[in-house]
């Protein structure tokens, strides 16, 4: 393999102040590289030092097998550009003139660019799908447009390496997909090696070869996506709460309120938008029964309270039935998602038919007829919603009733 | 492929009708003021001697075409310098006068002036004045680099040379209560702006000062063009920028100092030109616009300087009054005109 960029027990940092300590990285040729971390755990601190824009406090970046801070700036320049969080906003320069400046190393004195250099600069600004924009001005770009031009720009230096600071920061999604797209056109079609650092951990994730977590000064882990990202993991790199992240579903889920007063069934992804919209507006949920492979499962053991669940593939057990309609004893109203019902999960029906002759307010999303068949008379008793509006509608009034009621009593 | 042809061809265009404008300046200059002088016999006087008025020959020879001189080339290095700066500290309003840099040439020439210090040069005479002037200029300018690392804000960073400033002119205030009145009338004269009064020795110092500097900008043209994008980029792209800011403080002080010693301060013309060069030429290609702020910041100070001159004649009244009255509206209007956009 060819190694393009390494570092070894590199620690980085502003004026011996040691900001990250014994980074290790190898980069090869045509990979992407992302650096996943919170907000000032360094990442910027370490894409300037491997740029060569600062020193190391320890140890020192090598290119092609060459110390950085040993060779010539212009040479570094050919192998190595930039994309940067930076503002910049040249006032009447066009984007042609923009890109056309990264041939700078390469040019003579007073720099007049050659044929050959308004070529490359053409073809990288077709590689970005940016060609359009060639005769705009900069200034007047969207910020999608802009990233598209510097990256272009960093394109016209020919490097080996690209280093880009943030890329997708305040790009909507489009442009975000599109500028890790370009970034994976040049890794595989030019064998340009990008180190970049990313807040989106979705698109990191999916879209880079080698991740490096950073966070307390050091690199938490470092290696293939799928091997580091674990359950929890992300949650802990960021040290988020009230929130959690949901590896296999690439997810945030809010965690819902602990006192639970509802019980929603669900099943076959029926169960999350309601999960979601019950714990948006505060109510707390508990949920069942679920198999363990379902969608909603991966939902609910966030936002919900309780889940009562059963093994995958497996009938929904009479003990999972019993334990469910305990929590349906206990709760205010029981919401029937409208999943569809197989010999798996017949005992979901169950439990909402319980719910029902014990008096319990049903809302179910279901028509009538369909609740009708499955219910039989007991689907008289059931409240009918035809969406989550309306759902959440009658939730609110049927719990103020038992508030009032409870007051009474 | 067409709009590269058009740019070119408004490019060629704006440089010629430049190069027309400077030489209608130049011939008004000397032309107009209390004593008219007619085309054709300027064209005599400067060709050769013999056969001309000799009152209007030394009037031409020791008056007005050392001050043309001075005015146009003084022009060209303010608009210079005030580019410079504006592509250096990344910002579009700042010039010379303004980070402060003027005042300290002020307070250095003060020095000369009212104090009597010569800088080895024994006498006090041109050399002496440029080179206090250069070194109040270098010193303002090294002290606002150091503090524009510490604030990035651009407000700030113009509220430090204003602060420079101030520092700057209440120095020179005392040195102005302890000196005597001969010499206070005449720095007082100075420091209001003016390019009246060059001897032919200030201009020879001037020209062999100037025009090296000039050309120096001009050839710095290609790492100017990517300090556009800021420091770091033209890092990135191979410029080595601690070189390049040692050259950058150097010919802009120099360029600065050069007017200031023996013109005065002279404000406006450093932020007004390049902004006018920009918005005309459609471009911020340093290639382009440093020989364009030349030749422009030559016209509007020949142009600030003869109205200077004729507008309330007899009296003269100083060119910094001409050219902030000229220069502050046309830099809002400017401004405002492109809504802030393009900044």
């Amino acid at each position: 393999m060819n190694t393009i960029m390494s570092a070894k027990g590199l620690d980085v940092g502003y004026e011996n102040k040691t900001v990250i300590s014994d980074i290790n990285i190898e980069a090869i040729k045509g990979q992407i590289i992302c650096l996943l971390g919170p907000n000032g755990a360094g990442k910027s601190t370490i894409l300037r030092t491997l740029s060569g824009l600062l020193s190391p406090v320890k140890g020192f970046v090598e290119i092609d097998g060459a110390n950085i801070s040993r060779i010539k700036q212009k040479n570094i320049a050919k192998k190595l550009s930039l994309v940067l969080t930076d503002n910049v906003s040249p006032s009447l320069t066009t984007v042609n003139e923009i890109v056309a400046m990264g041939r700078i190393p390469y040019t003579g004195f007073m720099g007049k660019l050659t044929e050959n250099d308004w070529n490359i600069v053409k073809e990288s600004l077709e590689m970005v799908g940016a060609y359009d924009l060639r005769e705009r001005y900069y200034s007047q770009l969207s910020d999608g447009e802009k990233q598209k031009v510097m990256i272009a720009r960093a394109l016209v230096q020919e490097p080996e390496l690209m280093i880009l600071d943030e890329p997708t920061s305040h790009l909507d999604i489009k442009h975000k997909i599109e500028i890790i797209r370009v970034l994976q056109r040049l890794a595989n079609e030019k064998q340009i090696t990008c180190i970049l650092s990313l807040h989106d951990i979705d698109i990191a994730l999916k879209g880079c070869q080698t991740v490096l977590l950073v966070n307390n000064g050091v690199i938490v882990a470092q290696g293939a996506p799928e091997d580091i990202v674990k359950n929890g993991c992300i949650q802990k790199l960021y040290g988020i709460s009230g929130a959690k992240y949901n590896e296999l579903l690439g997810s945030v889920e809010f965690v819902g309120n602990s006192i639970a007063d509802i019980f929603v069934t669900g099943g076959n992804s029926t169960g999350i938008n309601i999960y979601r919209a019950l714990s948006r507006n505060g109510y707390g949920i508990n949920a069942g029964v679920l198999h363990e492979n379902d969608t909603d499962f991966q939902v609910a053991k966030i936002i919900c309270s309780e889940v009562v669940t059963e093994i995958p593939f497996e009938p929904i057990s009479n003990e999972k039935v019993q334990k469910a309609m305990q929590f349906i004893k206990y709760s205010k109203c029981v919401i029937d998602t409208g999943f569809p019902i197989g010999s798996g999960n017949k005992g979901n029906v169950k439990i909402l038919n319980y719910a029902l002759t014990i008096n319990k307010p049903v809302l179910s999303i279901r028509d009538k007829s369909e609740c009708h068949k499955i219910y039989g008379e007991n689907s008289e008793k059931v409240i009918y919603c035809d969406g989550i509006f309306s759902l959440l509608k009658c939730i609110r009034k049927i719990l103020e009733n038992n508030d009032l009621f409870s007051k009474a009593v | 492929m067409t709009i590269k042809m058009d740019k070119k061809e408004r490019n060629s265009t704006l440089f010629v009708l430049g190069g027309i404008l400077l030489f209608i300046v130049f011939i008004l200059n000397i032309g107009l003021g209390s004593v008219k002088i007619n085309v054709d016999e300027i064209f005599k006087i400067l060709v050769s001697d013999s056969d001309v008025n000799k009152s209007h020959a030394s009037i031409i020879m020791n008056i007005r075409l050392p001050r043309t001189m001075a005015t146009l080339l003084g022009g060209a290095c303010l608009a210079t310098s005030g580019l410079l700066l504006q592509i250096f500290f990344g910002n579009p309003i700042v010039e010379p006068f303004i980070l402060g840099i003027s005042s300290g040439s002020n307070l250095f020439v003060g020095l000369v002036m009212l104090g009597g210090v010569t800088f080895g040069m024994g006498t006090i005479n041109s050399m002496g004045m440029f080179i206090g002037s250069f070194i109040g200029a270098m010193l303002v300018m090294i002290a606002v680099i150091f503090a524009s690392q510490k604030v990035k804000n651009i407000t700030t960073l113009l509220v430090v040379g204003l602060m420079f400033g101030y520092i700057c002119s209440s120095i020179t205030s005392v040195l102005t209560a302890l000196a005597n009145h001969e010499k206070i009338s005449k720095f007082t004269m100075w420091t209001m702006g003016s390019f009246a009064g060059f001897k032919w020795a200030d201009i020879k110092l001037l020209y062999i000062m100037g025009l090296p500097f000039l050309l120096l900008a001009f050839f710095m043209s290609k790492p100017l063009n990517s300090m556009l994008l800021g420091e770091k980029y033209a890092q990135s792209m191979g410029i080595s920028i601690n070189k390049f800011r040692f050259l950058m403080v150097l010919v802009s002080s120099v360029l600065t100092a050069v007017v200031t010693a023996f013109a005065g301060p002279v404000s406006f013309i450093g932020l007004a030109v390049p902004h006018i060069v920009r918005i005309s030429f459609k471009t911020s290609n340093n290639r382009v616009i440093i020989p364009a702020a030349c030749i422009y910041g030559a016209i509007m100070a020949g142009l600030c300087d003869l109205i200077s001159r004729i507008i309330l004649a007899p009296t003269e009244i100083p060119i910094g009054a001409i050219t902030s009255i000229i220069g502050a509206p046309m830099v809002v209007f400017l401004l405002v005109r492109k809504k802030g956009s393009e900044f």
